[in-house]
């Protein structure tokens, strides 16, 4: 999977599970998703599991915290940096 | 805190038994000789400051012992200090130290940062100067938004607590307590500030893991004493898990549902059972001794605590009791926040309760806008204000909406100009702008049609809410 097929798809997540039925025409990728409150803290559980299970990336306790979800483009550049299988 | 006493209690603790554990944070443990250590370099930083005596200075309550230490060197130097929550927004926290005086803003991350606070007449008008004399923390209440109460914790009163709790839960230095609750809650004054006292241990939670169960499980092993919200004890039974070692389970925030019953039970073998009912302005007012095994029904709040006087008016619950602030600083709010009745100051708590013929008290619901977002007090009328405050918004409904894990979340109906843009993600982070993080509403319906109304023309909110839950769960 490459770089935009990753932000293809864990934007169409958080669309789909956060900003159901909503206009997201303006959700950009620097968009701050935890301080405007689209992803609360047990949404954050369900977005890490979710990209655990997708990506089959294992995130160690320190980058569990939330400035590494904070925004689409911080959730990518974090999946890219930690796939078990290197994305081309 | 809360008081010189403790601050003091807590300095010989480091001096007489230095290599006890206080506090384990993230994997890491601070003994009471590192915690005195530490004290006493934030002492020396204050004293930098050149501050006059009795100043009120501003620290953000991250969760970590550092903040911890600092707040004991502000205790120790005589200053007041407001601990609003950390995720408060700028403009939001700005303005609280302009209203409580702060002179600076202070976080001791990893250094001491102080930033000074530029005075403003115009927004601390109308706020009382805490008095160092009375009191040395100011909390802000819970869910409160732009405009949050500022109130002063007496120091006498968070005395009066720890000697209750201790004497009430037999607290020794032996003790292990887990710290769910942020800091900035008055649930802080027992399972930190209390448990400092008496030189025992104190598990803190990291805020931004508190819904990670295994995260939290990790830290109970050696924990004998726990407070929290039902959502904590929902996560702490996931796994089946069973905590010997805890001898104390306190509920409190938010009532606790029928189902959680025969897991605690089963998770915390030897443990007593309490559920605590309390608020920031009176501190814990009510107790009720809980045996999971053959509760029925509704858990009661149980009965006033020692010291505490209750009463019913028209449904709503009025306290007093031996820990109780003076007063917020807002002093405009206190006319109708308390009221003296036969020579004792009276809080109207605006929840409705019944007695039962046994003397036991039962919530029944609130008397005003109150709702609780996962265990925390949020006022769905100053959500409100806030979002119908932005310029593209005509008018906006915030409805609670029931939700298995958080208790309750938010569900914005919002009518915006015609000739407007706004969407749902704009006004959110108008909102996270001016809001605590749990009272930004979990969605937000944007619409250009009018909002929906009564028979009298007051916004229908029923029919909005029961239309959400059809979208919902059609």
């Amino acid at each position: 999977m490459n770089s935009q097929d990753i932000a293809a798809e864990i934007r169409a997540y958080v669309v789909a599970e956060y900003l159901a039925g909503e206009d997201t025409s303006d959700l950009t990728g620097d968009y701050a998703l935890i301080d405007s409150g689209v992803i609360d803290s047990l949404g954050l559980i369900r977005l890490i599991s979710h990209l655990t299970e997708t990506y089959q990336v294992s995130f160690d306790d320190i980058e569990f915290g939330p400035d590494n979800f904070r925004s689409l483009d911080t959730i990518v550049a974090l999946i890219e940096t930690h796939s078990v299988t290197p994305v081309q | 805190m809360p008081s010189p006493c403790l601050a003091e209690a807590v300095a010989v603790h480091g001096h007489l038994r230095p290599h006890e554990t206080a506090l384990v944070s993230a994997d890491r443990t601070v003994s009471y000789g590192e915690l005195g250590e530490l004290t006493q370099t934030f002492r020396q930083s204050l004293l930098e400051l050149n501050l006059p005596a009795g100043s009120t200075i501003c620290v953000p309550a991250h969760k970590s012992p550092e903040t911890i230490a600092l707040l004991l060197a502000a205790f120790l130097e005589g200053l007041v200090v407001l601990a609003p929550s950390p995720d408060l927004g700028a403009a939001a926290l700005a303005r609280l130290a302009q209203q409580a005086r702060a002179t600076h803003v202070l976080t001791a991350i990893d250094a001491l940062t102080a930033d000074a606070v530029q005075a403003n007449e115009q927004e601390s008008a109308g706020f009382a100067a805490a008095d160092p004399a009375r009191t040395c923390l100011l909390l802000t209440t819970s869910g409160s938004t732009g405009t949050p109460k500022i109130v002063p914790i007496a120091a006498a009163g968070f005395d009066a607590f720890a000697a209750w709790a201790t004497q009430e839960f037999s607290l020794t230095d032996n003790e292990v307590a887990l710290s769910y609750a942020p800091l900035n809650f008055d649930l802080a004054l027992l399972d930190i500030w209390t448990f400092l006292q008496l030189g025992a241990q104190v598990v803190l939670v990291d805020q931004g893991r508190a819904t990670d169960a295994p995260y939290i499980e990790s830290l109970v092993t050696d924990v004998t004493f726990i407070q929290g919200v039902p959502m904590l004890y929902r996560l702490l039974t996931e796994a089946g898990t069973t905590f010997a070692p805890v001898r104390e389970v306190i509920f409190t925030g938010d009532s606790v549902p029928d189902s959680l019953l025969k897991p605690v039970h089963d998770a915390f073998p030897n443990a007593k059972f309490h559920n605590i009912f309390g608020c920031t302005e009176t501190n814990d007012s009510f107790i009720h001794e809980v045996d999971p095994a053959t509760v029925t029904g509704k858990m009661p709040i149980g009965r006033p605590i020692a010291g505490t006087d209750a009463l019913i008016r028209d449904g709503e619950l009025l306290v007093a009791t031996p820990f109780q602030t003076d007063g917020y600083l807002n002093t405009a709010l206190n006319t109708e926040a308390f009221e003296t009745i036969d020579g004792r100051t009276f809080y109207r708590t605006g929840d409705l309760v019944t007695r039962d013929d046994d003397g036991l008290y039962s919530l029944q619901g609130r008397a005003d806008w109150q709702v609780k977002v996962r265990g925390v007090r949020t006022n769905l009328q100053e959500v409100e204000r806030v979002i119908s405050a932005h310029p593209d918004v005509i008018e906006a409904v915030v409805v609670p909406l029931p939700d298995e894990q958080a208790g309750v979340r938010l569900h914005a109906h919002v009518s915006r100009r015609l000739s407007s843009a706004l969407t749902g993600l704009r006004l959110r982070t108008h909102a996270g702008q001016h809001l605590p993080r749990h009272a930004i509403p979990t969605s937000v319906h944007i619409t250009d049609d009018p909002m929906p109304r009564t028979s009298t023309g007051k916004p229908d909110r029923n029919l909005i809410k029961s239309n959400r839950l059809k979208e919902i769960h059609p």
